[in-house]
């Protein structure tokens, strides 16, 4: 096992490296400095600037230099050019309030939806699954800035201003700066945390309930099914037991390609509620052209999406034997 | 001031009301003082619309917020005065700055007893009187490319021997602050003279600015890089956390210097009315904490505001119409039943549509020239356009002086303009400089930035000019390729703004000053020598009805040339919460938030 994990790691350090040099060329087309600065920078402030970040020097110099910050996760004196923070802090710093949300999300979503899914596949034609589905497709058709700003006013708002004891509040507040791990106490998770999950997973559920309601749809036509009906085994256990167990393949899939989110956030709920993770650290990134966060933040996602592909595939040998690891 | 409607029998009865509450409240009162032993902390908590400062740092400051964030732990020498923000005042000077020779040098004298607030970087952890010698370091700050000279600009060709000494150390192996600059003069720790290039009378706006705050040597160089996280001032606040992009919170600094709250006949009778002058003498600041929340969307601030959770806000574009009445832009009724308050500043906006003067078809001086430069301004209807896109909120006016600067025509209007609509005359004008009825005049190209209101605009002025046949062509480009076009003369007409830096119908003249011409901010490249004297000569002038005079003759000058068509400016909306008092809101300087007071009584 181990020298799989090993084998499959080096077979994508080639990968890894070839987007981070992608990523680094195509974030220099332009001059990163004066589009930070604007319009008003003067030459000696596009100089200085250019100089401290080492955007003078050669190429390849900047991309060893890169790379080197990367595996030993240093990145020495570089700060954000937007918010003069050093870049790694901003990192651990964002990473929980994003954990605290995406995770639950991802928990309860997959949860609910392989629930769904497996009724609705085990009913497939019948009412139950005409209505499930039907739900299903109105809640994909929605935008998710709709969720949030519904979610919002009557999710918060509205219960809130005839009840200051609801539990969730607006939008994260300044009474809310307890340090890094402020979201993962259950009073402040309730009060913070609970309505962006919450509106997150009826977004999410759409999509997953359709996918793994095909998945089990699939699964039923097959012969251990039947096999195992003919040997008397009841709805609940030839749904939750058999038919589950054969289809962990594509439920690990649909899983782990949602995983890295966990750590990189969901940009709307976080800008909407405040919550200072990844996703809005990232936005507000791009938006003021902050170069050193938006390399930094790309080349952590490349490697998050790297790690989850290595994950699964383990998680394939793991889940069916058939898989061979060699 | 807006006006809010409030039927008179509901005043009566209020009236009536507030004095039986007066009553038992000063009964209640005098119980509570015998029962009650400890008093509630006053916290105010307020919103600063988007991410927040980037630093705390005042020489790395440039934004709104930046600012906003700076001030309440930071001071500067002058400031705006809250009765009148256009007007400036000492805060760590004990008087005005004096000049005996008409503006070349300035004598100033510190305040006696402000120190800076307790930190580890001085002995023992007590903060230590401001000195002389903090004013000269702090400035030269400004100076050291280590912070990217972020603003400089600001004193640039300002002080004596300062370019020379800013040249010099940072060419230096080390920046050296001990090293003399010429300008600057020490008579004592409380005393000092700084002599300027020329006399240059925005140099005192200067020194109400954020960025030219007074700082501590020893905390710089005790934290280093993180100085910009651990702000050592003088101001009314003391920082206990920041958690950038989501919230900043502050404690009254127990040792601030004496500062009084403005005196009742200071304010207006407007302001009178409002009770703000309530704390008149009273030394501020009055409340205990101050919670800033960043607001990156506008529904969460909005929502947080309703529910009495933010002492004020900004009224956003989409929930204007929620709160106010559109044509009266008075509160709506159920906000006034709330106790909601409604506030409105001008903001010192110059928002126009230039021409390149050095464009072979629009600019030029010849009266062929300009006549078709006025022909357009003609054709232009300014107000559907304000009416369409703003609501009817912005304030259309002549001349490139915003409303509440001097210099400020008169209503907003000035005989020397060619506002339009005005068809028949904007077709004479056509005819006059050789395109009767549009013929033979080639496409306008008109470069804006790419947005969706930007796109629709142009396509109102598209069909305004072609009231007089009149081609318009819309160019969209991103911002920076917007400013590359503008700095290299390469767009003949073009969308832009200015906000001013300071308060001093100054600022926005110099944008029509030869020797600024582009990549300058001087965006028309307008040259006209008569004009620059006058530019010339206004520097060194002190607020006059002499120098009014010279303002009214540039801004018809130009009015007259017509290097720009315009202009608009925006008005900003407050609501204010009952519980939040002493608020009046503006955005020329964020030092106004120690005067704030609540009462929790109203929450």
């Amino acid at each position: 096992m181990w020298n799989y994990i090993l084998r499959r790691t080096l077979y994508n350090i080639p990968v890894f490296l070839a987007i981070i040099l992608v990523v680094m060329a195509a974030l220099r087309v332009t001059d990163p400095v004066s589009a930070h600065l604007g319009k008003n920078a003067s030459d000696e402030q596009i100089r200085l600037k250019t100089e401290a970040f080492g955007l003078d020097k050669p190429f390849h110099y900047q991309y060893t230099h890169f790379l080197k910050q990367l595996v030993t996760f240093n990145f020495g004196d570089d700060r954000s050019w937007d918010q003069d923070l050093p870049v790694g802090k901003m990192i651990l710093d964002a990473v929980p309030p994003s954990v605290a949300v995406m995770g639950p999300t991802l928990l309860v979503t997959a949860t609910i939806a392989i629930v769904v899914g497996l009724i609705s596949a085990f009913n497939r034609g019948r009412k139950a699954d005409k209505t499930l589905m039907f739900l299903a497709v109105i809640g994909m058709s929605i935008s998710v800035l709709v969720y949030i700003i519904l979610g919002q006013y009557f999710g918060a708002y509205l219960p809130k201003q005839n009840s200051s004891a609801w539990p969730f509040e607006v939008a994260v507040d300044a009474s809310a700066a307890g340090g890094r791990w402020f979201f993962f106490t259950p009073s402040n998770w309730v009060s913070y945390c609970m309505l962006p999950v919450m509106i997150n997973v009826i977004v999410a559920l759409g999509y997953d309930t359709r996918f793994y309601r095909a998945v089990m749809v699939e699964e039923t036509r097959k012969d251990y099914i039947r096999t195992a009906r003919a040997k008397g085994a009841s709805n609940t256990r030839v749904m939750f037991v058999h038919m589950l167990k054969n289809a962990m393949i594509p439920i690990i899939t649909r899983i782990m390609i949602s995983l890295p989110f966990v750590v990189t956030g969901s940009i709307l709920v976080e800008v909407y509620f405040n919550i200072p993770g990844m996703g809005r650290t990232l936005i507000n990134a791009v938006n003021t052209k902050d170069f050193p966060v938006i390399q930094t933040f790309t080349a952590l996602f490349a490697a998050l999406f790297i790690a989850s592909n290595i994950l699964t595939d383990v998680l394939y040998a793991l889940a069916d034997p058939r898989v061979r690891l060699s | 001031m807006l006006k809010t409607a409030r039927p008179r029998r509901r005043i009566a009865l209020a009236a009536v009301c507030a004095g039986m509450l007066t009553s038992f409240a000063g009964a209640s009162g005098e119980l509570n003082e015998q029962k009650d032993t400890s008093v509630a902390p006053k916290v105010v908590q307020l919103p600063i619309r988007t991410d927040g400062p980037k630093s705390l740092d005042p020489v790395k400051g440039s934004t709104t917020y930046d600012n906003m964030a700076c001030v309440q732990f930071y001071e500067t020498l002058l400031v705006n005065k809250y009765t009148d923000p256009t007007a400036i005042e000492p805060l760590l000077l004990a008087e005005m700055p004096v000049s005996t020779d008409g503006g070349l040098t300035w004598h100033f004298k510190l305040k006696e007893g402000v120190r800076f607030h307790d930190a580890d970087c001085f002995p023992g952890g007590k903060g230590r009187a401001v000195t002389s010698d903090d004013v000269f370091y702090s400035i030269k700050r400004l100076a050291d490319d280590a912070y990217e000279l972020e603003n400089w600009w600001l004193l640039k060709d300002t002080i004596k021997g300062f370019d020379a000494y800013k040249d010099a150390q940072n060419a230096a192996a080390e920046f050296d602050y001990d090293a003399p600059v010429p300008g600057f003069k020490k008579i004592s720790d409380t005393e000092f003279e700084i002599e300027l290039e020329q006399p240059v009378y925005r140099f005192l706006y200067i020194l109400s600015m954020f960025q030219t705050s007074i700082v501590p040597r020893e905390a710089v160089e005790a934290y280093g890089d993180d100085f910009g996280f651990k702000p050592v001032g003088t101001g009314p606040f003391i920082l206990d956390t920041w958690v950038p992009k989501q919230s900043l919170t502050a404690n009254k600094n127990p040792n601030y210097h004496q500062v009084l709250y403005p005196e009742r006949d200071e304010w207006s009778r407007d302001d009178r009315r409002n009770r703000m002058h309530r704390a008149a003498g009273e030394q501020v600041p009055f409340v205990d904490r101050i919670e800033f929340t960043m607001f990156p969307e506008d529904q969460p601030m909005w929502l947080q505001f309703s529910l009495g959770q933010l002492g004020y806000s900004q009224v956003p574009e989409d929930y204007f119409l929620e709160a106010f009445d559109k044509a009266s832009l008075e509160l709506k009724e159920d906000y006034l039943r709330r106790g909601i308050r409604a506030q409105s500043n001008m903001l010192l906006d110059f928002i126009f549509r230039g021409f390149n003067m050095e464009d072979d078809l629009l600019g030029g001086y010849t009266e062929e020239k300009k006549a078709l430069r006025q022909a357009i301004s003609l054709a232009i209807d300014l107000e559907e356009i304000n009416q369409t896109f703003y609501n009817g909120r912005t304030i259309v006016y002549d001349g490139p002086i915003p409303p509440g600067l001097r210099g400020y025509p008169e209503g907003g209007v000035s005989d020397a303009a060619y506002r339009g609509p005005n068809i028949p005359l904007a077709k004479q004008k056509l005819a006059a400089a050789g395109f009767p009825n549009g013929e033979g005049l080639p496409a306008i190209r008109f470069y804006t930035s790419q947005s969706t209101i930007n796109v629709e605009m142009a396509e109102m002025v598209k069909r305004q000019l072609a009231r007089i046949n009149v081609k318009f062509e819309p160019i969209f480009t991103d911002f920076s390729s917007l400013i590359e076009a503008i700095n290299k003369k390469k767009a003949p007409m073009f969308g832009f703004a200015w906000a001013s830096d300071y308060p001093d119908g100054e600022n926005n003249l110099a944008l029509f000053y030869g020797p600024n011409e582009s990549p300058g901010s001087n965006h028309f490249n307008y040259k006209r020598d008569e004009y620059d004297a006058l530019y010339e000569q206004i520097l060194t002038m002190e607020p006059s009805e002499e120098r009014d005079a010279i303002y009214a003759q540039m801004r018809d000058m130009v009015l007259e040339d017509v290097p720009y068509i315009g202009s608009q400016a925006r008005q900003r909306f407050y609501v204010i919460n009952p519980w939040l008092l002493n608020c009046k809101p503006t955005e020329r300087y964020y030092s106004w938030f120690k005067f704030l007071d609540v009462d929790d009584s109203k929450r």
